[in-house]
């Protein structure tokens, strides 16, 4: 099986941005960081490029680059060139054009979306001013005219109302509605280039899927070269031409879609293609980047084989096989519950007027029953505003439920008084979504272990606690060392493994994993998922896992729950839920996830292939 | 509604402050030498023999717009008022607020207020002026240069100025430019805002302004910088500040519009808060250049233990506070969509 990059075939004049040898670096109190460094491409005319990487790999900041919106200080392009091919002015180097030449290209030729439709938006002007104003810095045209173009472009992008859009702020719309707004400025002056740096991250998968269906519709009718940066390989399957691979600031590999997901060459690709959660087959252990590779004295990548030799042999050796699975399901089925929610509602009242009339109630959990058995792992899953996190809250009872009742261990614990509640606390833990704001800055990381169980009086001394806490630090795979650090010392990976440490510190039976990995990257997320299973094969936890990522919570739950509006939409065994959906939303959830799918890249990039050189 | 309440409890605290105070203002009108039978007569005037609960029902009674007298001819002249219903002896009436007559003077309160308002009210207007046009301005410049030697001198610089009592740099402004440099600045050390000359004109004398202003507007202008380049700082690290720069907009568009309406809410809030105490008189500030101002005027009616006057003053001040603060609700919700209510 043979493919040509798309594009190739046509002459070398064709390309619209040639990049080459483009440094960036960072001036740091710890000195210079190479944020991007001696990277080369070319972006050809109607082509979509996408940019993986971690987060720190340096796309980003490519991307910036191209746009000159460097930060200086402390930021600053030190080497290379940025050779545009301008549709009207002929082949210019953008690096060397001046502030105001730059500015006039900015949002008229080259354009940008970027990943937090939430804040990128200026709170204080409506959508339409905002679209608006790029259309009158680049086009000169009236104010009436560029306001008919606007609403033009809302229509184009698919924004319910247009002219009610127009005259609304950011915060009166949706996530999704919001990226559409800045899809639509960023149309507005017919770039040739639209770089799009993590555009459908922070939205719900149905809504990405959407977005992405937009955002080819929009580069195959203006024949635009898009420029796709992501963490995300299944979303990069379903848009690109070409796949750039970006690590520590340098590209490690290049090549059409086809070519990196049949057969990765850097050990870091295929790391990064292995440790994604399956959808189809259940691991074992979730393959991670080091499985692959590591670096030697220096800094070189060095392909390790220790572990698996392919892609192939890494799932291959390390699923669990459906017998398995079965027996795991009826062993579990035989115990008593351990937690059992019944009819639960948490509802959040209106307040409107002078009086605070209660006017109606946000059913943010609305009469949702299930059990949990012990040693089991209950995945919760739903959209953003589904109502999963304030249910697991409820039940630790952080939020008070209004109505229904939580039986632990045979316990009512719904309306216990807050002494018991504390010893509650206790047999529950909790793991937060965001690594970076839930653990306190002020406070040492051995501080912050400790602290529980001095609450709690567990250990006599705080030398013995001591002791346990550097236990646990290491059965995280963290160090004694760290001990005395504090948590800015820390990535993300290593926060949320603290996190998971503090948590342990309490001995606890039941963890509640509220979105604990979301905030993390694809390879550090393995290491996070593999260290939760490894960690309830020795303790016998039960956990609740609640993401919004269906793939995650496939990997690690026994069932499903599938929540919707506060309400539970489905409930099942995780392979039968995948399998066989039984309810419209689930199969509409299902459907959306990006699918890593070799037939199907295949497909696409022929035709594409042929769109490409017709055009 | 709510402001109506808050107004309630400021009236009742006060009322109950001065009626707690030691202090026999009896003694200070009837003078040493009268005998029990006038200083009962002059209690009975003011219904300082009444029990307490009685005198403040009266006092709020004579405050609120509508209200209830017996409706006779002194009342009529008392109050002033309009007859809306008549029962039987006593009728509800609506009239302009009756703050009671000075003890000292015998003027009415409410006259006092307005007579000396006006001097206040411009000099807390100009410093309040001189402090948002000088202090936003170096604020946006110091958070725009961070970290340099300019804002580190700009900062250094309004740290002096929220440390520096008003006395003492009032002081120092009436001693340097009203009476060593007053050759060249031709400014006066005090003065007041009308001044009347020797052919008995009146002459409005706004240099007599600038020294007081200066000395009143140091303060809030300090504060004003450190808002404005904190909350400058902050916004610009946001990322709409990003999209705004890759649509490819002019840095002064960026700052002046994208910006700085993000960045004005705190700095609202610091200037209404300032204008509305300057409002209450500047105490110091006013007695050192001599200037006739409520503040001035309060100082010397708590000296003579003149409660009307004080009572009326300080309740006057606590209505212009909760005007400013409604008018702030007002204008947040006009700067930031997110405020108005749905």
């Amino acid at each position: 099986m043979s493919t040509t990059t798309p594009g190739a075939t046509s002459n070398d004049l064709d390309f619209l941005l040639k990049v080459d040898h483009l440094s960036t670096y960072f001036k740091t109190e710890a000195g210079i960081v190479k944020a991007v460094d001696d990277v080369s491409f070319t972006l050809r005319k109607g082509e979509t490029i996408g940019i993986v990487g971690e987060s720190g790999s340096g796309k980003s900041v490519t991307a910036l680059s191209l746009m000159r919106l460097i930060p200086n200080p402390p930021g600053n392009i030190v080497g290379g060139s940025l050779i545009f091919n301008h549709p009207e002015k002929g082949i210019i180097d953008l690096r060397h054009l001046s502030t105001k030449e730059m500015q006039f290209e900015r949002g008229n030729s080259i354009s940008m979306i970027f990943q937090e439709p939430m804040t990128s938006l200026n709170p204080v002007f409506t959508c339409g001013d905002q679209v608006m104003e790029t259309i009158i810095l680049h086009q000169k045209v009236s104010k009436q005219e560029a306001r008919r173009r606007t609403i033009e472009l809302f229509d184009k992008v698919e924004l319910p109302q247009p002219e009610v859009i127009f005259s609304k702020y950011p915060h009166q719309l949706s996530g999704g509605q919001k990226q559409r707004v800045m899809i639509a400025m960023a149309m507005s002056c017919n770039p040739s280039i639209l770089i799009a740096d993590e555009p459908t991250t922070a939205l719900d998968v149905t809504v990405q899927s959407r977005i992405l269906d937009l955002m080819r519709q929009l580069r195959d009718e203006n024949n635009m070269s898009i420029l796709f940066i992501t963490h995300d390989l299944g979303v990069i399957s379903e848009i690109a031409d070409r796949v750039i691979v970006m690590y520590h600031g340098k590209i490690v590999e290049q090549g059409t879609v086809f070519e990196i997901f049949n057969n990765p060459k850097h050990p870091y690709t295929k790391g990064l293609l292995a440790c994604r959660p399956k959808l189809d087959i259940r691991l074992k252990v979730l393959p991670v980047v080091s499985d692959f590779m590591e670096r030697d004295m220096d800094g070189n990548f060095v392909e390790k084989n220790s572990k698996f030799n392919s892609l192939g042999q890494a799932i291959l050796f390390n699923y669990i096989t459906e017998d398995d699975l079965e027996d795991r399901n009826k062993k579990l089925a035989q115990l008593e519950p351990q937690l059992r929610v019944k009819n639960l509602k948490t509802w959040f009242p209106i307040k409107k007027g002078l009086f605070g009339k209660v006017s109606g109630h946000v059913k943010a959990v609305d009469d949702v029953s299930f059990e949990v058995y012990p040693g089991e792992t209950i995945g919760l899953v739903g959209e953003s505003g589904c109502g999963k996190t304030t249910l697991g809250r409820s039940i630790l009872r952080l939020i008070e439920p209004s109505e229904g009742s939580i039986e632990f261990e045979g316990k009512d614990i719904t309306h216990i008084k807050s002494d018991d509640l504390r010893k509650l606390r206790k047999d529950i833990q909790i793991i937060f979504q965001d690594p970076y704001s839930s653990l306190n800055p002020k406070m040492t990381i051995g501080e912050a272990i400790i602290e529980p169980m001095r609450v709690n009086r567990i250990l006599e001394s705080d030398y013995a606690r001591k002791k346990k806490a550097i236990e646990l630090l290491e059965k995280v795979g963290l160090k004694k060392i760290h001990f005395n650090r504090y948590p800015h010392e820390f990535s993300g990976g290593q926060r949320q493994r603290v996190c998971i440490a503090r948590a342990l510190a309490l001995n606890p039976k039941f963890i509640i994993c509220d979105e604990s990995v979301s905030a993390l990257d694809v390879s550090v997320q393995a290491q996070v998922l593999n260290l939760l299973n490894q960690l309830k094969e020795e303790f016998n936890f039960t956990y609740i896992f609640i993401s919004h990522d269906l793939s995650v919570v496939k990997f690690m739950s026994d069932r499903i729950i599938v929540m919707n509006k506060g309400k539970i939409e489905e409930m099942g065994f995780s392979e039968d839920i995948y399998r066989d959906p039984k309810s419209e939303y689930t199969k509409r959830l299902i459907h959306s996830i990006p699918k890593v799918d070799l037939e199907n890249i295949l497909r696409t990039s022929k035709a594409r292939q042929l769109q490409l050189r017709n055009s | 509604m709510y402001g109506f309440l808050v107004l309630m409890g400021a009236v009742v605290v006060v009322f109950f402050i001065f009626n707690v105070l030691p202090g026999d203002p009896v003694n200070m009108m009837a003078g040493q030498r009268t005998d029990i039978a006038t200083r009962e007569a002059i209690a009975k005037e003011l219904g300082l023999d009444l029990p307490l609960h009685q005198q403040l029902f009266h006092y709020v009674n004579d405050l609120s717009p509508l209200s209830f007298h017996k409706d006779n001819e002194t009342n009529a002249k008392k109050y002033n008022y309009n007859k809306l219903i008549r029962m039987g002896e006593t009728a509800m009436v609506w009239k302009s607020p009756y703050l009671r007559r000075s003890f000292q003077s015998n003027k009415p309160v409410s006259e006092i207020i307005i007579e000396n308002v006006e001097g206040t009210f411009w000099l807390a207007l100009a410093a309040i002026t001189f402090a948002t046009l000088i202090g936003i301005p170096l604020g946006i410049w110091a958070s725009l240069k961070q970290n340099s030697t300019l804002d580190h001198s700009i900062l250094s610089f309004s740290v002096i100025g929220i440390s520096m009592p008003s006395f003492v740099f009032g002081a120092l402004m009436a001693m340097i430019f009203g009476d060593l440099l007053a050759d060249y600045t031709g400014l006066n050390a005090s003065g007041t805002l009308w001044e009347t000359d020797i052919f008995g004109e009146h002459h409005l004398q706004l240099k007599n302004l600038i020294l007081p202003m200066i000395t009143l507007g140091l303060g809030p202008m300090a504060i004003i910088v450190q808002l404005t380049r904190s909350s400058m700082l902050e916004v610009l690290s946001q990322e709409y500040i990003r999209t705004a720069r890759a649509k490819g907009l002019d840095g002064y568009v960026i700052i002046l519009k994208h910006a700085l309406k993000n960045a004005l809410n705190p700095v609202i809030t610091a200037v209404s808060g300032w204008l509305a105490s300057l409002m209450a008189g500047a105490f110091f500030v006013e007695s050192i250049f001599g200037w006739k101002g409520l503040g001035a005027v309060t100082i010397h009616a708590v000296m003579n233990l003149d409660f009307p006057v004080v009572m009326g003053a300080t309740i006057f001040v606590a209505t212009v506070f909760i005007f400013m603060n409604i008018f702030v609700d007002i204008l947040y919700a006009l700067i930031d969509p997110r405020v108005r209510l749905k």
